[in-house]
């Protein structure tokens, strides 16, 4: 958990793959790399099983690519399609028990800041929206209703993807699955509506066809864990399979649906505004100047 | 035998915008030289793709086509488009990358 543990073992560094070498050498730790560097660095996610052309794939590269302090970073996964990528990336990834993330989060980041004190270090849980919206739902709201400091991303793909088509509480009213023959029967939840009663400090909608803002949104949501509260990052990140999109059109179905239900939304409590202002000078949240008198 | 995703150097380095390379959903696998087709005059470097890290989803391809407008990227058989750069032979530099080309399909 610091730059120390991205560096060889003296004496090693030569027996070491060319993958592991290429990750120590022209890796992202320590450096500042966005995703308009992509193609020049080497990313910290390897190769993985999840399905080709898979939108979650896409955004889950870019999430990596987007954490500000990647040597300081623990992701925390649980089952479903998300974790076959997450786990196989050179930070370190804790599994939780399906439906455990935010619980199994809440503990590792009291421990890291007793451990670390001050010293930032990087809780982000990802997980599908089965795992966070029905089987975690307990202990997602309730980590935010407790105000701990990480940050939740939601893997949205409608669906229960890695176990073959149920509907899930995120999936949306009357769609045919193959698990959901007759449609289902109630509404998609609104699980941005809860993260804000709860007390989320920031809470963001996004969808991977827009690479800049997905590094943008991560950033931020990373950034105000570390000292305001928790973060909610809600992605719609299309199951191929199951909703039987062609691999080469993923992309216009992400258009698509960004303009019909996922538009991009952003809320973010006073209290981050001026954090991020005053500590990582984001100009977009710092005071307006006043405006100069108008001559009488 | 599969298809993967194979960039025109000449197409891609006269107008080059590195969009595919941060919509491949497969890690390090568009990677990109600045120095491509330098050598033949063109301005911009090029992308180009580890073939062996390439899941041939060919949304590489719906992007070049449509998003930047290009039409640099061709779906290909592996046996069939020669030397092509792999992850072993790749050189990271400081700001760009170069690839050694060899036959994907061993012996
Ligand atoms: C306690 C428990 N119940 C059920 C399962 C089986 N299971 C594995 S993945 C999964 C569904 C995953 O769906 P979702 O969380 O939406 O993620 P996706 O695969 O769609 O990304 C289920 C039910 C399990 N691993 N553990
Ligand atoms: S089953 Fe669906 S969500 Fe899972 S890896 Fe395949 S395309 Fe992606
Ligand atoms: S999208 Fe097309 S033109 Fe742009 S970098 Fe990729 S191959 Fe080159
Ligand atoms: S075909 Fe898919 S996996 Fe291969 S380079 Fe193109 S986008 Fe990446």
């Amino acid at each position: 958990m610091s730059l120390d543990y991205v560096k060889f073992t003296p004496g090693f560094d030569r027996f070491m793959p060319k993958e592991y070498r290429d990750m120590v050498e022209h890796g992202p730790f320590g450096k500042k790399t966005t995703v308009s560097q992509v193609g020049s660095f080497k990313e910290i996610l390897e190769e993985h099983p999840m399905c080709a052309g898979c939108a979650m794939t896409l955004f889950i590269r870019l999430a990596m690519i987007s954490f500000p302090n990647p040597e300081d970073t623990i992701t925390v996964g649980t089952a479903g399609c998300g974790r076959l990528a997450i786990s196989q990336a050179a930070i370190p990834f804790v599994y939780g028990n399906y439906g455990d993330q935010n619980g199994v989060a809440s503990g590792l980041t009291r421990g890291l800041r007793l451990r670390f004190g001050d010293k930032p270090k990087d809780v982000v849980v990802m997980a599908g929206d089965g795992g966070m919206a029905d089987i975690g739902f307990a202990q997602t709201l309730h980590s935010w209703f407790r105000k701990e400091k990480f940050t939740t991303i939601m893997l949205d793909n409608e669906v229960y993807g890695n176990t073959g088509g149920q509907e899930s509480g995120m999936t949306n009213r009357n769609q045919v699955l193959k698990m959901a023959p007759l449609g289902k029967k109630f509404e998609k939840m609104d699980m941005l509506g809860m993260a804000k009663v709860a007390g989320c400090a920031y809470v963001a909608t996004v969808v991977p066809n827009n690479p800049r803002r997905v590094e943008n949104v991560i950033k931020k949501a990373v950034l105000i864990a570390r000292e305001i509260g928790p973060t909610y990052i809600q992605a719609y990140t299309s199951c191929n399979i199951e909703y039987a999109i062609p691999i080469d059109k993923v992309m216009e179905d992400a258009k698509a649906v960004e303009l019909d239900r996922y538009k991009f939304s952003e809320y973010v409590s006073e209290e981050a505004r001026e954090y991020l202002a005053d500590q990582y000078g984001y100009k977009e949240y710092m005071p307006k100047p006043a405006p100069a008198l108008a001559k009488s | 035998m599969y298809l993967v995703a194979s960039i025109n150097t000449e197409v891609c380095a006269a107008t080059s915008c590195k969009l595919c390379t941060q919509y491949c959903p497969e890690a390090n696998t568009i990677l990109y030289n600045n120095d491509a087709g330098k050598d033949q005059g063109l301005k911009y470097g090029s992308a180009y793709v580890s073939v062996d890290r390439c899941k041939g989803c060919a949304q590489c391809v719906w992007v070049c086509d449509n998003m930047a407008k290009h039409n640099a990227i061709k779906m290909e058989m592996i046996d069939q488009i020669g030397d092509q750069a792999l992850t072993q032979n790749i050189i990271y530099g400081e700001k760009s990358t170069t690839a050694v080309l060899a036959n994907p399909v061993p012996g």
